[in-house]
């Protein structure tokens, strides 16, 4: 299966501070790929270099086999980032129709309106986002992150923050998402979402890779354990 | 109308713009800020200290020819010269003399005497005038008591006829209203959207925007959209100004001051083309400066540390606004002239004041175009990096460490 994203020999220095000394894999077209750590572990920071946000002290960050631009990508990415955030003083509809637009897709407005329903937002279309809850401003940035049907799905701890009921609505959306096509790289804290959907997966511990595989292979590598005891294993008191 | 060809810089733009003309703060700012700044403007002007100071000043290597048919002087002073007021005129236009006064023989009715000079700027303060003052303070006190001389020189006036370098009549006042209503338009453009020029960048990274709308829109474009925005945004400025000015001169149009001053505009169509274009890069190297400000900074607060001196810098020029009027100008103001953030504000108010050549005119516009072309690459370059750093951190070549 062809490679959406490659990472080789990815090292990140700030200042004298090295995050990530020495990180290879790579993402192939259509997996759900799991990218694991402990808060402060550098998935982040991995994946801002891999959209160009950061410059990187050495190594290739690749998508499409390529940097990524996003003027000059082949394929559409969406990305649900760590740090949250809208137009606070816009509305939810007018927000979801310019990131359309910005995305090119075709009739944003019917998209948005369509996509409120589903997410039990459509009676807030003409609400500011300011004056929406924290998972309901959630459910608007992931819309935005999924409008344009994204090759390759990049999202920072998307369920952070949601009830049972709306993880259990990502993760639906996830999953459709996956059955068009789309290649998810997901970060999460939450193991049983990692079990259940994704295809691989690689734990990240002080800068590099500390397991990598199929979620089988990563789980034999550790005598059996299931990913949550194995997460503890790796990151003993670290993790919180 | 700007054709947008691209898209995304459209949807930008558009987004921007509605997003801002929403504001009540916006319609605010135009009526409430150009208001006050004018009453500032016009005060400090008055008080000026250096004013006063000024009004009794003359270039005293400037030669002088006087034909007094009033017999006030004598006639073996230096500067008298026999002929009538056309000799005198010719003796300007020759360049012969720089400063020629005729005191006419019906001067104890009158009370006026005849100034003719050569000049391209205006002479707000009457420096070259005061000579025939001057002189005859000097000349009179020597055989007259003072009272008599009081009686005599303070109180006539100069009729100023100044003429240009081919012996035209000069229009200087009337060639300097047209740059000055860009000057008062650039003004009050960095006075009303600096402060909004850099929180329109600084917004997105302030509210965590940053990483999702720039895996949506280069940076390129962002940027661009939003300095298309605040060009829209500041011609509605304009028009907010000028459609209300137009209305009342139109009301006006009898009153003797507007119709004095309509009647001496002059258009000169080189003069126009150059202030237009002064104006235009003017406005897109305040546009590149403070988005640059923007793009480097965090927050706004991080970024208002830097944006202060810049509008100070811009406006620095006002504050020695008399020494533009000179024809000869000081270093200060040759150097306030080319430098970065004055040069907009000193070319429009030497251009304005007749007091610049085309040649340093061009030269001046030339590299304020460079500077704004440089201020937006370096936004656009510097944005996409510092999206999501939460400390201030300059360009790759301007700081040691990246």
């Amino acid at each position: 299966m062809k490679n959406i994203v490659e990472i080789k020999h990815f090292r990140m220095d700030f200042s004298s501070k090295t995050v990530i000394r020495d990180l290879s894999f790579d993402v192939k077209a259509g997996e759900i790929f799991g990218f694991l750590g402990s808060n402060g572990s550098g998935k982040t920071t991995t994946l801002r270099a891999l959209l160009g946000f950061y410059t990187p002290t050495s190594g290739e960050l690749l998508i499409d086999g390529k940097p990524y631009d996003p003027e000059h990508s082949n394929i559409t990415v969406g990305y649900l980032p760590e740090e949250r955030g809208l137009y606070r003083k816009e509305t939810v509809l007018d927000t979801l129709v310019y990131f359309g637009k910005l995305k090119g897709i075709n009739d944003p407005v019917r998209w948005s309106t369509k996509y409120l329903s589903r997410v039990g937002l459509l009676d807030k279309s003409k609400e500011k986002l300011e004056k929406l809850s924290g998972g309901q401003q959630q459910k608007v940035q992931l819309g935005v992150t999924i409008m344009n049907n994204p090759k390759l799905l990049i999202l920072d701890e998307p369920t952070k923050g949601f009830d049972p009921v709306n993880r259990r609505l990502l993760m639906d959306i996830i999953d459709e998402l996956h059955q068009k096509g789309t290649a998810v790289i997901l970060i999460t804290h939450y193991m049983d979402e990692v079990e259940k959907l994704c295809d691989r997966a690689i734990l990240l511990k002080d800068g590099v890779a500390h397991a990598y595989g199929t979620i089988p292979e990563i789980r034999r590598q550790f005598k059996g354990k299931t990913l949550d005891q194995i997460f503890v294993q790796v990151y003993g008191g670290k993790n919180d | 109308m700007i054709k947008l060809r691209n898209k995304a810089t459209a949807t930008v733009t558009k987004f921007e713009f509605i997003r801002q003309i929403k504001k009540p703060s916006f319609w605010a700012s135009i009526i409430l800020i150009p208001v006050l700044m004018c009453g500032i403007g016009v005060f400090s002007f008055f008080i000026s200290s250096d004013t006063a100071s000024k009004i009794d000043q003359y270039n005293e290597d400037s030669t002088i020819a006087v034909i007094d048919k009033a017999k006030l002087l004598p006639e073996q002073a230096p500067f008298i010269v026999n002929g009538d007021l056309n000799d005198g005129i010719t003796m300007v236009k020759d360049q012969t003399v720089d400063l020629f006064f005729y005191i006419p023989s019906n001067f104890s009715e009158s009370k006026e005497i005849e100034f003719y000079h050569v000049s391209e700027g205006i002479d707000i303060f009457g420096s070259e005038s005061n000579a025939i003052r001057v002189i005859l303070n000097q000349y009179l006190s020597q055989n007259l008591d003072e009272a008599t001389v009081m009686a005599i020189t303070g109180n006539f006036s100069v009729a100023d006829n100044p003429l240009t370098n081919t012996g035209e009549p000069s229009n200087a006042l009337g060639r300097t209203i047209i740059p000055l209503v860009f000057l008062i338009i650039f003004f009050l453009f960095v006075c009303l959207f600096g402060n909004r020029l850099l929180m329109t960048v600084v917004e997105e990274k302030e509210n965590r925007i940053s990483e999702m709308i720039l895996t949506s829109v280069s940076a390129k474009h962002l940027i661009i959209g939003k300095i298309f925005a605040m060009c829209l945004l500041g011609v509605i400025q304009i028009l907010a100004f000028v459609i209300p000015a137009i209305i009342l001169i139109f009301i006006f149009r009898d009153n003797a001051i507007i119709s004095q001053i309509l009647s001496i505009i002059e258009l000169d169509p080189m003069d126009l083309i150059l202030s237009i274009i002064l104006f235009g890069f003017s406005i897109l190297f305040i546009i590149g400066t403070c988005t640059f400000i923007g793009a480097i900074s965090p927050t706004a607060r991080d970024a208002s540390q830097f944006i202060a001196p810049v509008i100070v810098g811009t406006m620095f020029p006002l504050y020695f606004v008399q020494s533009f009027f000179v024809q000869d100008p000081s270093i200060m103001v040759e150097i306030l002239t080319y430098f970065p953030f004055s040069a907009p504000m000193a070319l429009m108010l030497r251009s304005a004041f007749g007091t610049l050549t085309t040649i340093q005119l061009i030269i001046g516009i030339g590299e304020i175009a460079l500077l704004s072309f440089l201020t937006v690459h370096l936004t656009v370059h510097t944005f996409i990096k510092n999206a999501i750093n939460f400390n201030i951190v300059f360009p790759a070549f301007l700081s040691r460490k990246q």
